[in-house]
């Protein structure tokens, strides 16, 4: 629709300036290039996560969350309940927490089945909303 | 008698309890609703008697109303940052 309005609105641009060609020249190329302006959308997809980093932050949100065993490594193949010995219920409060870090909701679903380091980093990565 | 709430149920309701206690604006607020949020659920998890567990569930999805509607109140009228919040954020940015 936009480019049909600066379609019909060139000529009439150009009837009303005819009087210097230079500068018809001029507002004819000035138009010409403003249709083809490539648009930019707000939805348009961020820049994909790259793995390792997700799995730095959740990392960091897991440490900075102090009930676990902090003092096991933590790893990819780390497991919230055997691993770092907290119960459903605590799972869900870190699960909240890495929500808030990466800004995105999990459904309960499945968070439900989300039981390791890497499991919550997979999700992550493929859910486009984090960032 | 109130249906029994599965597990999935009163997981998603102590998520609730949590995402909006952690929403207060009021330090003092928030770590008490956080605090109670936790001793309770964790004081209730063993539980077995379904009719027990069905009004515990049905109590606490009142208290999670007021719980949302205090969080808005909070959320209104803000107040500075408490000393204990200020050196927090100090100790967290130096670290």
């Amino acid at each position: 629709m936009l480019r049909t309005f600066f379609r019909s609105s060139t000529p009439l641009t150009l009837r009303r300036i005819s009087a210097s060609p230079v500068a018809a020249r001029s507002a004819s190329t000035f138009i010409g290039r403003q249709s083809f302006t490539p648009m930019r959308f707000y939805s348009a997809g961020a820049a994909k996560l790259d793995k390792d980093e997700v799995t730095r932050r959740v990392i960091d949100v897991i440490k900075a969350f102090g009930k676990s065993n902090a003092a096991a490594t933590i790893t990819p193949t780390t497991l919230f309940n055997k691993d770092l010995g907290l119960d459903s219920l605590d799972t869900v409060e870190l699960l909240v927490a890495v929500e808030e870090e990466f800004d995105i909701e999990i459904p309960d679903k499945i968070a439900d089945e989300l039981k390791s380091v890497a499991e919550t980093v997979d999700y992550i990565t493929s859910n486009a909303d984090a960032n | 008698m109130p249906a029994t709430p599965s597990r999935l149920q009163v997981l998603s309701l102590y998520k609730q309890f949590i995402r909006n206690s952690n929403q207060f604006n009021n330090f003092n607020f928030r770590e008490y609703f956080l605090r109670i949020s936790r001793e309770k659920f964790k004081e209730n998890a063993p539980i077995q008697d379904k009719e027990k567990v069905a009004k515990l569930y049905e109590a606490a999805q009142r208290d999670l109303g007021v719980l949302k509607r205090q969080k808005l109140i909070s959320q209104m009228y803000t107040f500075d940052k408490l000393v204990v919040e200020s050196a927090k954020d100090q100790g967290d940015s130096r670290s």
